[in-house]
């Protein structure tokens, strides 16, 4: 008994003097832990259909509710592995509303990289999509400046992730950074009733950094097959820039998509913002549009629709900001606006959607 | 009178921020090569690799006063663009050490290693290459 306490003691007394302040003992060398996440609430004051964070999610605000917390709440877990001199791995898992309608787990990346020099590494494993300039971490609330990228950029494409292989190479010209990649792979989305399937995918992308300014570029092709349709390519090229010297920001982004059934597909968006202490008020406008007269499909306006919204992040506390954001969306077809869906016989091209979200970011 | 109370009274200011906001300086080890403040803009926040940036306690002082003079961003923005970094898979930030004593010691044990600390901390296991302003 005595024996056990003196020993519960000296255990105590190990982990108390070991633990704060030497993050490098044993597991900690090894392993990182980190996580982020966002609690949402969503209010839309268009009754012909549900305002949700992404096409697929199947309800929002709005036709189902007058609030919602799914567009937008997530929970993201982390770990960051140091095998070896070079050899590194990550595993991302993220809980946020999916086509089903449910918060199930999905893993987001897990790759094993391995560094051959400080600037050419190679990935084996799942990584995001560039399909634009923040498509890699569009679920991490807190690294965005807005309360979520614009859902008009975001319909382009409807891969997410790649599981394959990818080179990296980084390239320093004076003072211009450039990150070369060139990926190999195949995807698949669950869509509620459907899967869609990439195969033979390629993904070209370059990232330019001078100083505050940045430009991404990114090309990527596949051929996919959802549901009964026959296998078709899909190509996609983006371009992105972001001009950010700290006091405010210019960002803006384009893609343009071609689907052999479903056409073309060109959405972008312009953002400003500026920093008054712990504010950083912003603008943006962003638009979806799809140019082809006749696709296969027989749908000439899938998606369309254009925003204009306003907002400010407050970073009120240390790693957690609170943001609101009010947004005008105009819809422009009957056939899934790319903010919207339940879709009612009421809508009419034409309506517009009030929408004001309040999120709470944190990271830890 | 009253202008030499002026005089008197701005002085105590000037030499209040003084304290309060102590030149910091770039150190690196002595054996490595120089490096710009562009450079280490480039560096803390997460735009190049190469060589290993050592941080100070985030929302430290001496940190607050490094981030706004090296990158002109203040805690939340540095964090939001390292969260971006850590959450894309592409890297960790930059090692964090209680204080200036213990940068030093890594940074002499370290020829690739860059950090900061205040000017006064600054001795002969460590080289300077950029003061801040």
């Amino acid at each position: 008994m005595n024996f056990k306490l003196k020993l519960a003691a000296a255990a105590s007394t190990f982990a108390l003097g070991t633990m704060p302040g030497h993050a490098d003992t044993t597991i900690g060398q090894y392993v990182t832990l980190s996580g982020f996440g966002t609690l949402g609430e969503v209010h839309s004051d268009y009754r012909q259909a549900d305002f949700t964070g992404e096409f697929l999610q199947p309800h929002g605000a709005g036709f189902s509710r007058s609030w919602s917390p799914t567009p937008d709440s997530d929970l993201g877990g982390q770990a960051d592995l140091r095998i070896a001199d070079g050899l590194t791995g990550v595993v991302q898992v993220i809980s946020r509303d999916n086509a089903d309608g449910n918060y199930k787990p999905r893993v987001e990346w897990a790759n094993i990289k391995y560094a051959f020099t400080a600037d050419l590494a190679v990935r084996v494993g799942r990584t995001l999509l560039p399909t634009y300039e923040r498509s890699d971490s569009q679920n991490v609330g807190y690294a965005l400046p807005w309360v979520r990228v614009p859902n008009e950029i975001r319909y382009s494409n409807s891969a997410t992730h790649s599981d394959g292989v990818d080179l990296l190479y980084r390239v320093k010209t004076g003072a211009v950074i450039q990150d070369l990649q060139v990926q190999f792979g195949r995807t698949s989305e669950d869509f509620s009733g459907a899967v869609f399937h990439g195969k033979d995918l390629i993904v070209l992308s370059d990232t330019l950094q001078y100083g505050n300014a940045s430009v991404h570029l990114a090309y990527q092709t596949m051929m996919y097959t959802y549901s009964v349709l026959p296998a078709a390519r899909f190509r996609l090229a983006s371009a992105g820039f972001t001009y950010d010297p700290g006091a405010w920001f210019v960002t803006g982004d384009g893609n343009y998509a071609h689907y052999d059934f479903f056409g073309d597909f060109f959405a972008w968006y312009l953002s400003v913002g500026m920093r008054v202490g712990r504010f950083t008020p912003y603008l943006i406008y962003s638009t979806e549009d799809q140019p082809t007269s006749a696709p296969p499909s027989g749908l000439t306006e899938l998606g369309d629709e254009r925003t204009v919204g306003a907002g400010v992040r407050w970073d009120f506390a240390k790693n957690i900001d609170f943001k609101l954001q009010l947004q005008r969306v105009t819809i422009e077809t009957r056939d899934a606006p790319a903010s919207f869906n339940n879709v009612q016989p009421g809508l009419r091209v034409g309506d517009k959607a009030n929408v004001v979200s309040l999120t709470l970011d944190f990271v830890f | 009178m009253k202008a030499s109370a002026l005089c008197a009274l701005v002085f105590a200011v000037l030499a209040a921020t003084n304290i309060q906001a102590e030149d910091i300086v770039v150190i690196v080890n002595p054996a490595a090569k120089a490096i710009s403040k562009d450079q280490i803009a480039d560096l803390y926040l997460g735009r190049s690799g190469g060589l290993t940036p050592i941080d100070q306690t985030a929302g430290s002082a001496i940190y607050v006063q490094f981030y706004k003079q090296a990158t002109g961003r203040d805690v939340a923005q540095v964090k939001a663009i390292w969260s971006r970094i850590l959450f894309t898979g592409r890297g960790l930030p930059p090692k964090q050490l209680p204080d200036s004593a213990a940068v030093k010691q890594a940074i002499a044990a370290n020829p690739n290693a860059v950090g900061y600390i205040e000017k006064s901390a600054v001795d002969a296991s460590v080289k300077v290459v950029l003061p801040l302003d």
